[in-house]
């Protein structure tokens, strides 16, 4: 990267690209948690693999379903579960940044967007938590 | 020339953005719940959850409108998760995941789960009306 911007002739516009170190997120609070906000994707992923596989499982019969009981599985979920959470929160909060609608010419405060997302977030776990318990035995 | 191209919309980049926020929000209202009860709650026995048993498992899967919810809440995150990793590369010192065949890798990855997600919930249960 050095020797791209040594070599860069005058007449050829170039785009200068500060040398950073790999490991330059650790360097800031702030920068790790902008980290593992993008990575909050890898463990959502593998879980949502998952949930996919165990739906293939229940096409193997009754005699090849058994639910999935083990510790690992449950600290796995528990992993994600933190990744998934953050993942929410950061999300729903930046709708306060991007939505900007008028209601009667007024601005509705970002606060209330916000909050508006963690209600619907509320309802919909309600919702969903209700169906997946609902139609257990 | 050059004023057409500036004319031009920027219809993938629209389509990409689109599928990124939308996942991303169907990501952040779904997830989680299905985390705690299918994850946690569920196996620690805590309370009684639908994929415990067979039968209460397979006839929930059976139902067409459980079958297209489970296909998008599986498969749009994807389309979020192909941005959110190509870009934690780039920020983790790898400019390449930026390039159009790092572009075809991710998105193809998340169009193969999305496929892979139809042809597992059409094959797993009997489609059941009611």
């Amino acid at each position: 990267m050095n020797a791209e911007v040594e070599t860069g002739r005058p007449a050829a516009t170039r785009t200068y690209r500060r040398p950073m170190s790999a490991g330059w997120w650790t360097t800031k609070r702030h920068y790790f948690w902008y980290m593992v906000r993008e990575f909050t994707a890898l463990p959502l992923a593998l879980w949502l693999l998952w949930l996919l596989y165990e739906i293939q499982r229940a096409g193997r019969g009754a005699s090849g379903y058994y639910p999935p009981s083990s510790t690992p599985f449950v600290v796995f979920s528990a992993i994600c579960l933190l990744f998934a959470l953050y993942h929410s929160f950061t999300f729903l909060s930046l709708a306060g940044v991007i939505l900007h609608f008028k209601v009667l010419d007024k601005p509705v405060p970002s606060r209330l967007i916000v909050l508006s997302q963690f209600g619907g977030w509320l309802v919909a776990s309600v919702v969903i938590g209700a169906v997946l318990i609902g139609f257990g035995r | 020339m050059s004023e057409t191209a500036a004319r031009k919309p920027a219809l993938a980049h629209l389509i990409w953005w689109f599928m990124f926020a939308q996942g991303g929000v169907l990501a952040a209202l779904l997830i989680p719940v299905h985390i705690l009860v299918q994850g946690i709650l569920g196996p620690l026995g805590i309370v009684k959850v639908v994929d415990r048993h067979y039968d209460t498992w397979i006839s929930i899967l059976g139902n067409p409108i459980v079958k297209l919810y489970l296909l998008v809440l599986i498969s749009l995150p994807f389309f979020h998760f192909a941005h959110r990793l190509r870009y934690l590369l780039v920020d983790l010192g790898f400019p390449a995941a930026k390039s159009f065949p790092a572009q075809v890798v991710f998105y193809g990855a998340a169009i193969v789960v999305t496929l892979l997600a139809i042809y597992v919930l059409l094959t797993t249960a009997p489609l059941a009306l009611g």
